[in-house]
């Protein structure tokens, strides 16, 4: 075996044992939500007897389907929110100089802060718009908190746009604006897919501001519901794993699926 | 790239004798509106200023969670977080972790994108397999982990065992269960830097390594002077991004520990959280402690922003 062999293969054991460490806590999540009690006190990885039973349970358990449409709910809402605030600003950041460069600061300074600085502010605006407890509360503080994420990731691929695309536009008669809607955004379609999914993914994982605005039975994301699971006194591990990969499952889906997307647009974004 | 615009004189802005512009100001082609950016702007009205200001108020003042800014109270609120060991010690632990956090796993990812860039141009399945952990939501990730290091019924319960540990739970005391947190949380942060440095990767210039092996540059030589150059402002950036990620960090801490055991694992954002929305509402003091600990974060990310800014200007 040559010595450039001997490196491939060792790099290649290498790279799944990275592979195996990231998926080790999925994979133990689903090995539990397929065991019973007592099967999980066992200890050990692999489940004995297959039990399906705590799927089941775990909707029964909590109110997990209204927890999944809230947060499904939340997200979407968010991440329309974000799309619409998020690709003029972006526009702005990348086309308008210095006046473009300083909305970037200020946003990228915004997004530095730690959201429990903005909690206690943000509750009572929102109990005094009667925002508290709903999902349009969420919706607002998350699309509005994602927006500097999506501005920091688009704008690279604004900058890619060739400008005399733009120039044509508008000896044509287009307003700057009317270019934006009518070439600008077409062509910035790639880079929207991933920003969106990106606020996507943000907007579904918030615990903050979820656990701090929205804690009614009824209106609780899941992130919130399966923190209070985690309370419970009763312990049921093969419910809790059936309960979080049923929120999890979804967003792997969705990230092997949009994998090009959002490995370009990250890599977009970052690197100018 | 607007005045290069305005020089570009458009076909309906000729036979402009007089000097002023022919085209209204808000129709002049290439001219960027300014209302574009005014959603953008309430946004951070609503995000940044408002909160800021009203936690200035409120650290100042006697609130309750009904009804807040009763009355004046002067420095009592600020005296309140001062002489809170939970807090003071909050802001040593949040500093630690968000520093440890930002080395270890900028660390780790940019060695995992050398060893993914060294197999290939393509991000591939391993890739898309180290994708998983950032899209975890991190209470699924703590709720994951938090079985696993269960003393009964968890996963390492052999391993402990085979280490002569058996039974052993590190989330029982502080030092363990502060190490477990950061574990987690470099699990779940590492890929981002792997996918960001490796997309810097591709930008090494392939002859430029070629002359450096042809100049019979090692490995290790090709790297520091080739490669580094190239991607060390981007490893920087990810450096800073991972260091306020850390200092983010709250859902990990209330699912996975709840602060515990003692104070040990007790960060700012989850000791602010305890204190005003949480136990006896004391809302005037999490203010002040807001305000203590924004300014902590807002001195460590400027003097890191400094750091990087510097570093750059140096290597170019």
């Amino acid at each position: 075996m040559t010595a450039g062999a001997l490196r491939r293969g060792g790099l290649r054991v290498v790279l799944a044992l990275v592979a195996f460490v990231a998926l080790v806590p999925l994979l133990f999540l689903v090995s539990l939500s397929l065991r019973s009690v007592d099967d999980v006190a066992n200890g050990g990885w692999l489940p004995t007897r297959l039990v399906w039973s705590n799927f089941s349970e775990a909707f029964a358990t909590v109110p997990l389907s209204t927890m999944l449409t809230n947060s499904w709910v939340v997200a979407l809402g968010a991440t329309l929110l974000t799309s619409v605030v998020a690709v003029p600003a972006a526009y702005v950041t990348a086309r308008a100089g210095a006046r473009g460069e300083r909305l970037q600061t200020l946003l990228l300074a915004s997004y530095c802060a730690p959201p429990i600085v903005a909690v206690l502010p943000l509750y009572y605006l929102l109990k005094q718009a009667g925002l508290t407890n709903s999902a349009v509360g969420l919706v607002l503080v998350n699309g509005l908190a994602n927006v500097p994420v999506a501005v920091w990731l688009l704008d690279g691929f604004v900058r890619r746009i060739p400008l005399e695309v733009e120039e044509a536009g508008w000896v044509d008669g287009l307003s700057t604006s009317q270019g934006l809607l009518r070439i600008v955004l077409p062509l910035l379609a790639p880079g929207l897919v991933a920003a969106l999914l990106i606020c996507l993914f943000l907007s579904y994982n918030e615990f903050l501001f979820a656990v701090s605005f929205s804690q009614s039975t009824s209106s609780q994301t899941l992130p919130v519901g399966l923190s209070l699971f985690q309370g419970d006194r009763t312990v049921q591990f093969g419910q809790q794993a059936a309960a979080s990969l049923v929120g999890i499952v979804p967003m792997y889906v969705l990230a092997v699926v949009a994998q090009k997307w959002l490995v370009g647009g990250l890599s977009a974004g970052a690197v100018k | 790239m607007t005045q290069q615009l305005e020089r570009t004189a458009l076909p309906h802005q000729r036979g402009d004798r007089t000097g002023r512009r022919a085209v209204p100001r808000r129709h002049r082609p290439g001219h960027v509106p300014g209302w574009l950016a005014a959603p953008s702007l309430l946004g951070l009205a609503l995000l940044l200023v408002y909160p800021t200001v009203f936690v200035v108020l409120l650290a100042f003042t006697e609130s309750s969670l009904a009804r807040p800014l009763q009355r004046f109270t002067g420095t009592d609120n600020l005296v309140e977080a001062w002489e809170s060991v939970a807090f003071a010690g909050s802001l040593v632990r949040s500093v630690l972790f968000a520093v440890l956090a930002a080395l270890l796993t900028t660390a780790l990812g940019v060695v995992l994108a050398l060893l993914l860039h060294a197999r290939g141009t393509r991000f591939g399945v391993v890739g898309t397999v180290l994708l998983l952990p950032l899209v975890t939501p991190p209470v699924m990730v703590g709720v994951a982990w938090k079985l696993m290091l269960a003393p009964v019924g968890g996963a390492f319960g052999g391993l402990f065992s085979a280490l002569g540990l058996p039974g052993a739970n590190p989330l029982g005391d502080g030092v363990g269960a502060f190490g477990a947190l950061v574990v987690v949380h470099v699990w779940q942060w590492t890929p981002l830097v792997t996918l960001l440095v490796f997309a810097a990767l591709l930008g090494v210039p392939e002859e430029l390594r070629e002359a450096a092996a042809l100049d019979g540059a090692g490995a290790l030589r090709a790297f520091t002077s080739v490669t580094w150059p190239v991607i060390a402002p981007n490893v920087l950036s990810v450096l800073l991004l991972e260091l306020v990620v850390g200092l983010k960090v709250f859902d990990l801490v209330a699912v996975v520990t709840q602060g515990g055991p003692g104070l040990s694992t007790i960060v700012s954002s989850f000791e602010i959280f305890r204190t005003g929305m949480r136990g006896s509402y004391e809302i005037g003091t999490a203010a002040a402690e807001t305000l203590v600990f924004g300014l902590v974060v807002g001195v460590l990310t400027t003097a890191v922003t400094l750091l990087r800014a510097r570093a750059v200007r140096a290597e170019s």
